[in-house]
């Protein structure tokens, strides 16, 4: 007898599924290769480059000195170059040292060459805290990124889209800054939400940069998360509906472009609006995002509100990073007070 | 069949942690998938099933892991 065929799932961590598409890219061209702080033998800190020192070896898995001045200038250059280079900065806490080759360089090197002169490099970086690891080495950051012309700025919220969506940032001829959250990769040490392991294809596919996802519908609030706080928009959203409260959550998965008409067309339906972010408050995505439903005259039944890090640098010391970082039951408790506040006219 | 952290796991008599379960409880696997990732003082190892069949999750991901302790059980 035939047994009924199931599905087979094969579920990976973000980390895995971020080195899988970077496998698949450098099998299919020779002009990809990885530079970084111990990407070689060990596989990236954060596992983004596992197993491909022993497929490809130390010429196109290049461990690199604690220089990212020089060896990020050397991937720009090689990008101009026609290479495809991979580069990591461990922490986007360190994109001080090399910030000039960044956003002088990278950004706007296709603009000054009247489109002739690409630079095709992804720079993949890992943000986030919540592990106790002190003010330099917890920090989001990357809406500093996305306030600069010329750069794409995205991080996905699980595997799927962290491998569909490296395939896309390899293949963009734009510079790519590609954030992956240390509180999703799959890294033991630093705790794992279970949302961002998924079911990943083995085949080669692309996640668009630039378009946001509707992680779960619904039709009385809009909470937009970017990263980590979409899995902190779910939980709260999973708890909300046995209160009878229908939260719609939107992964935006990119910060430039920004998808503003995934957010508005949700925030038309649900006519609240609340955004949670772990960057810092001020000037953050969360304010652009609000901004944006302002500016298209979107009637709110309630004020639109933002949870986000507060602008002060993350405590080392663990409750006191906790206490700041936002989390499911904050995303509730902003909900419920939404739900019962209206605009006054 | 029984999925154990068997003593030559490691050396010494550290803890370690199931980092990702990569199978939902109760899934088909074939022997040989990596059924789960596991991490011992920042090294991380991958486990595989013994054997094909329905397995079913005895140790939840991020509870520390002594030597001997059964992790899953797979009906074949």
């Amino acid at each position: 007898m035939m047994a009924a065929e199931k599905k087979r799932i094969r579920k990976l961590t973000i980390a895995k599924a971020m080195s899988e598409a970077i496998d698949q890219a450098m099998t299919s061209n020779p002009d990809v290769f990885v530079m970084g702080e111990d990407v070689g033998k060990l596989g990236g800190v954060f596992g983004t480059t596992t197993g491909l020192f022993d497929k490809y070896g130390p010429d196109r898995v290049r461990d690199t000195p604690i220089s990212e001045t020089g060896f990020i200038g050397a991937a720009a250059g090689a990008a101009v170059m026609g290479m495809r280079p991979v580069v990591e900065l461990m922490f986007i806490d360190f994109f001080g040292v090399c910030m000039d080759v960044i956003y002088n360089f990278a950004a706007k090197n296709s603009y000054f060459s009247g489109g002739r002169q690409a630079v095709p490099m992804v720079l993949m970086t890992s943000a986030g805290g919540g592990y106790s690891d002190g003010g330099q080495h917890s920090q989001c950051l990357y809406t500093t990124f996305a306030h600069l012309p010329g750069l794409k700025v995205v991080m996905p919220s699980n595997a799927y889209d962290a491998k569909g969506m490296m395939t896309a940032a390899i293949n963009d001829d734009n510079p790519v800054i590609f954030i992956f959250h240390k509180s999703l990769q799959g890294m033991g040490w630093l705790g794992t939400a279970k949302g961002a392991i998924v079911d990943v294809p083995e085949t080669v596919y692309e996640v668009p940069l630039g378009k946001a996802n509707i992680s779960r519908e619904g039709s009385d609030i809009t909470v937009v998360g970017f990263g980590n706080t979409v899995h902190h928009a779910l939980d709260a959203a999973r708890d909300l509906a046995l209160e009878g409260i229908s939260a719609e959550v939107v992964d935006l998965r990119s910060l430039a472009p920004l998808d503003r008409e995934t957010v508005l067309a949700s925030v038309r339906k649900t006519g609240r609006l609340l955004a949670v972010d772990d960057d810092h408050l001020s000037y953050g995505w969360t304010g652009e995002v609000i901004a944006s439903v302002a500016e298209a005259g979107i009637a709110l039944k309630c004020p639109a509100r933002r949870i986000a890090y507060p602008d002060v640098p993350v405590p080392f010391a663990r409750p006191m990073e906790q206490f700041l970082l936002p989390n499911a039951e904050k995303v509730k408790a902003a909900v419920l007070s939404l739900m019962n506040s209206v605009v006054s006219v | 069949m029984q999925i154990k952290i068997e003593d030559d796991f490691w050396q010494g008599d550290d803890e370690a942690v199931i980092t990702a379960w990569l199978v939902d409880d109760g899934a088909e696997v074939a022997e040989g998938d990596v059924v789960a990732e596991m991490m011992l003082a920042k090294v991380q190892m991958e486990i595989e099933a013994p054997c094909s069949g329905v397995i079913h999750i005895e140790m939840e991901a991020e509870v520390p892991l002594k030597k001997g302790m059964v992790i899953a059980t797979i009906d074949q």
